[in-house]
């Protein structure tokens, strides 16, 4: 048997921005590995560094020192062309929902499948599909001010898997609704990992959010300090 | 992304904010209207003049003179001013030249055509009825009266204008009337006034164009030989060589034959030469248009460039979006170069539409005022009507250009746009 590679492995990850003048350690070597059907929690407290994490597995942003694999490639070998063609295999869910405003449900879904030149119809079939699942069938034709946060939400999360990404990552995907709504969601998110086997990061600050998860790990200062598997 | 998704964005945004985007448009609108106007405006101007000089020209003559006395007026002639005189026994040296049929000279002065109390501004032409009408068959016609080949000494041809300067039916001058030719004679001191009295046998076709040396519609014409007399000089203001034939290499050989013949002290014009001169200043006024138009049209680009910056910062986040979900640099700086096309394009086709608007309005104002043949002294310009004419080369042009000038202004803060990392774009506010 052929271990698959891992969907994304950092190796003593190490970040450091200039605030100002004063150098912040962001991550201070961070190793990590994320297989095929996982679902991780990311843990920690504001300026744990977590963020700063997932802009590297996003492929967001370069580390200063150490490596990261997605898909067993090395991301700073890349240049920025192919950096882009990476993250379209990153299906990527924030806080804020990053909705484009003048965009409806259905053209945000689009949106992403537009990037590679998917065909009009094509898409348009598959963002129907994938709000279906997310259970906004009859909310395609109206745009993010006409959703609540729940709903701006799923359309973010369907948007995440237009391209069917090697992975979801998660930004505190329920920091900015209700604890009802956030409930539902983070049902349709372990759906999403158990029915349909996607691959899930997600970053969060609540402990109860990230007790859904399979793996969880605790960062703090730029370190995971505990790895909790709870299978 | 494919080119129609990319446009379809772009246009989506430039939805997003009518006002600005409308006012951004306005600017490139303001700008080919104002060439597209004073293009066509000039274009119209350049075909109605040539109109005018064709319709009194005739493409197998040429018009030797001193440079002095053309219908342009000083300062229009190729030889510098000299001493040298055309006189009017010198059509015998231009007869010997090979290529040409005839030569007849024309003796020109301004004069008053008097009746009565009321006076109109003419040309007092002295030439060789037959030869004149040989030469100008087709402008040298009777609309009244006969034009005789053997004209009595008192016989007088009357243009158009003179005969109706007013355009009303009150004749100042017709046919089988006396008329008074008044010329001021300044070669006396102190100068008098001179009358000639001479009975109207034709009054001419209505000929259109300008007074050049071809029948004119504001010229009164009688014999050479009187003229002689009357002013009192052998003196000719050019003299008209009629050629065997009207192909370029004759015209050049003549001309340059004619121009050795009197030691070069003489210019010899062609009609076709006129017209390439004409042409020539019309493209450089039209450049001079064009040229202060298009800066117009620079502040408009401007004005893009200003608002591009506003909407890219204002947009930051949805590029860090868009990169998120995977797009390229490059896609990100044709979404941007594509709003100016369309910015560009839409400018362009409703300024081309303003343009015309205006050229036509301007034209009209002009046709109706100024020029015309208002009545009393000084009558001598003939209808002047402009018809705005734009070319598919000004079409192209102004459409062009409109989108060059958005898309060069959109340069810059387009490749700003495609250059922001996703993950600053992403964390502004």
């Amino acid at each position: 048997m052929v271990l698959a590679k891992p969907v994304v492995e950092t190796a003593d990850l190490k970040k450091t921005y200039i605030l100002g003048k004063v150098p912040v350690n962001a991550l201070q070597g961070v190793n990590l590995k994320v297989e095929k059907g996982d679902f991780l929690a990311i843990l920690g407290p504001s300026g744990s560094g977590k963020s700063t994490l997932l802009n590297m597995i996003g492929a967001l942003d370069k580390p200063t020192e150490g490596k990261v694999f997605i898909d067993g490639v090395d991301v700073s070998t890349l240049n920025d062309n192919q950096l882009a063609d990476l993250r379209r295999n990153i299906g990527f869910v924030f806080q804020f929902f990053n909705l484009i405003p003048r965009l409806n449900a259905r053209g945000n879904v689009e949106l992403p499948m537009a990037i590679p030149g998917l065909g009009k119809n094509e898409r348009r079939r598959r963002a129907e599909e994938l709000l279906e699942t997310v259970g906004l069938k009859e909310r395609v034709d109206h745009k993010p001010a006409e959703l609540s946060g729940g709903e701006r939400q799923r359309v973010a999360i369907a948007r995440a898997l237009a391209n069917n990404p090697g992975f979801l990552l998660m930004d505190e995907p329920t920091g900015n609704i209700d604890s009802k709504t956030a409930k539902e969601i983070m049902g349709l998110v372990k759906r999403l990992n158990e029915d349909e086997g996607v691959t899930i990061i997600m970053i969060t600050h609540d402990q109860q959010l990230a007790s859904q998860a399979k793996r969880i790990v605790k960062m703090l200062d730029g370190t995971i300090i505990k790895e909790i598997d709870q299978l | 992304m494919k080119v129609g998704d990319v446009f379809s964005y772009s246009f989506g945004a430039i939805r997003l904010r009518k006002l600005r985007a409308g006012l951004t448009t306005l600017g490139v609108v303001i700008g080919i209207a104002a060439i597209v106007a004073l293009l066509s405006i000039s274009q119209g101007l350049q075909v109605t003049i040539t109109d005018q000089l064709q319709s009194g020209f005739v493409t197998d003559a040429l018009i030797v003179s001193t440079g002095g006395g053309t219908a342009f007026g000083p300062g229009s002639n190729l030889v510098t001013e000299t001493d040298f005189t055309l006189l009017v026994n010198h059509t015998q040296l231009i007869n010997e030249i090979e290529g040409v049929v005839t030569s007849m000279p024309i003796i020109q002065q301004v004069g008053y055509i008097k009746s009565g109390e009321r006076e109109v501004t003419s040309y007092v032409m002295g030439i060789d009825f037959a030869k004149y009408a040989d030469i100008y068959s087709s402008t040298f016609v009777a609309e009244k009266g006969n034009i005789p080949l053997n004209p009595e000494n008192d016989t007088v041809v009357v243009g158009k204008r003179v005969s109706d300067p007013w355009k009303n039916g009150t004749l100042l001058s017709d046919v089988n009337e006396s008329v008074e030719i008044i010329w001021v004679n300044a070669t006396v001191l102190p100068p008098t006034n001179e009358t000639y009295v001479g009975n109207v046998v034709a009054v001419l076709e209505e000929v259109g164009g300008f007074s050049f040396v071809g029948p004119s519609d504001s010229a009164v014409y009688i014999p050479i030989s009187q003229a002689q007399s009357f002013f009192g000089t052998d003196e000719v203001d050019s003299i008209i060589v009629k050629l065997t034939s009207d192909d370029e290499a004759t015209i050049d050989r003549v001309s340059e034959a004619i121009e050795d013949a009197f030691s070069g002290q003489v210019s010899v014009t062609s009609s076709s030469a006129v017209l390439s001169i004409v042409s020539s200043v019309f493209s450089t006024i039209e450049l001079f248009l064009a040229g202060i138009a298009a800066i117009s049209l620079l502040v408009a680009g401007v004005g893009i460039m200003n608002i591009m910056i506003v909407s890219l910062m204002e947009r930051t986040r949805e590029i860090g979006i868009l990169k998120a979900l995977g797009m390229k640099s490059r896609t990100v700086l044709a979404i941007f170069l594509s709003e100016a096309v369309i910015v560009g394009l839409l400018g362009a086709i409703f300024g081309i539409g303003l343009g015309w608007v205006l050229a036509n309005a301007a034209a009209t104002i002009f046709t109706g005022g100024g020029f015309g043949a208002g009545g009393g002294q000084g009558a001598v310009a003939g209808e002047f009507a402009i018809t705005p004419v734009i070319t598919p080369t000004v079409l192209l042009g102004a459409l062009g250009f409109g989108i060059a000038v958005s898309v060069i202004f959109a340069l810059y803060p387009a490749w700003r746009a495609s250059k922001l990392k996703p993950v600053d774009a992403l964390r502004y506010e």
